[in-house]
């Protein structure tokens, strides 16, 4: 049912059916703007078409979007997507953007969170990484205290989160020929609700008028996908 | 018959005359009055403070702000002179509008320029709660960068510069909101990050 082939040949992790893409931003919220009047939204899209194309050729895996085109989707839904499919790998797609006009380079982010030490305390007992978390949260908790461990469901997965971004920036920083910015945690509001390893990739500087004409290029489009493919295999393929 | 006349005319006219002015009178204390009232309402909740001082040099204080700089993507500290007390959210009103409204030292504020600061508010369990207006957020294109900097360059320096000062919060216009621009999570309050900072 999910034939494996390609760089995933031997990937046997049993718990990882379905990759969630997100492709950044969308419909009336366009994320950063270009100079030459390129949108964040519209190159996130083209990279994460791009980059289900080359998993499901080659990996067999459920890919699913969390918008296959120009629409407004909130951030819960872009988490609730993955949890509700079940994700065993959640990629976030973005363009960067920064004040400075010289800001470049490509960078992977995972999650930090800023708990609190109640809720620290709380999510504790999650830190389990072998077991699902669905089966840990006791559904009979009350409302909100679900609320709380689903909206920092992250926090059990931050090492595997770590361990994908870096493999992902290192495939990044060896086909994009961009400055490489490295790993670095930061609190995005699309990782927290996420119940799976996740990262959230920032491709080039679209505010930087060089990198903002790389990452409207299909060419680079593509470069960026089969970097972020690359990124995947590897992370699957060592956790056999 | 002349002065009957006069008599009859002027009586109803004088009484007529003599409501008109009441009228007018209580027309003018109700609008006087009811706007002074808003008046005093919206200066108390959002104008600046008057000064403190009556005679004798202006009491002020040295505060650090973190601008960011063109050459790198760190954040920069930058000395700055604010009048001080009467208490530390005034002071830190203060600060934040002045890291609004941008560097003397070529370096550059990471907020857009049109932000007010419209209070601030700092609890006893040491969490600073910030209100901006909605052009904190809205017609900005942030990406995760700018809106990394623009949310510690805040907290860093409520936190750098006010004691009682653990965490921040964020607020827009009186409300919690997601994000500024997509990316930087506002529902918990904020630790500084000291190692965006340039050394």
């Amino acid at each position: 049912m999910f034939p494996l082939s390609g760089l995933a040949a031997d990937a046997q992790d049993p718990a990882i059916r379905t990759v969630v893409i997100d492709p950044g931003h969308g419909g009336m919220e366009t994320g950063a703007k270009g100079r030459f009047g390129n949108l964040e939204k519209d190159i996130t899209l083209a990279i994460s078409l791009k980059l289900k194309a080359l998993i499901e050729k080659d990996m067999g895996f459920e890919v699913v979007l969390t918008r296959d085109r120009d629409v407004d989707v909130s951030i819960e839904n872009r988490s609730a997507t993955a949890n509700n499919h079940k994700a065993g790998l959640f990629i976030s797609i973005h363009a960067n953007g920064a004040v400075q006009r010289k800001a470049a380079g490509s960078e992977t982010f995972f999650l930090s969170l800023n708990a609190t030490d109640e809720e620290t305390r709380r999510l504790a007992y999650l830190e389990n990484n072998s077991t699902d978390l669905q089966s840990r949260i006791d559904p009979s908790s009350d409302d909100d205290l679900m609320m709380i461990l689903w909206d920092m469901a992250q926090n059990a997965y931050i090492k595997q989160s770590s361990r994908l971004a870096e493999l992902v920036q290192n495939e990044l920083d060896a086909m994009l020929g961009t400055r490489n910015r490295g790993i670095k945690q930061a609190p995005f509001r699309v990782l927290t609700g996420v119940a799976c390893p996740a990262v959230l990739v920032e491709a080039a500087f679209i505010s930087n008028p060089d990198e903002e004409q790389k990452l409207a290029s299909s060419g680079f489009q593509t470069k960026v996908a089969e970097a972020i493919y690359r990124g995947l295999a590897r992370y699957l393929r060592a956790n056999e | 018959m002349a002065s009957k006349r006069k008599g009859k005319i002027s009586g109803p006219a004088l009484l007529l005359s003599i409501l008109g002015l009441v009228l007018l009178a209580l027309v003018v204390i109700f609008f006087a009055g009811g706007g002074g009232e808003k008046v005093k309402r919206f200066a108390d909740a959002n104008l600046p403070k008057p000064p403190e001082t009556a005679g004798g040099p202006a009491a002020t204080r040295t505060v650090t702000l973190f601008f960011i700089a063109d050459g790198d993507d760190l954040l920069h500290k930058e000395s700055r002179e604010i009048a001080a007390g009467p208490t530390e959210a005034d002071e830190a009103e203060r600060a934040l509008t002045a890291l609004v409204q941008g560097s003397e030292q070529g370096l550059v504020s990471p907020l857009p320029p049109q932000t007010r600061v419209r209070q601030v508010f700092i609890a006893r369990d040491g969490v600073a709660t910030v209100d901006f207006s909605r052009d904190v957020a809205e017609g900005f294109p942030y990406g995760s960068s700018s809106e990394l900097a623009a949310v510690y360059a805040v907290v860093n320096t409520l936190v750098y510069n006010f004691k009682p000062v653990k965490k921040v919060v964020l607020l827009v216009e009186g409300a919690e909101r997601e994000t500024l621009g997509g990316h930087v999570d506002l529902s918990r309050a904020f630790f500084p990050d000291y190692s965006l900072v340039a050394r």
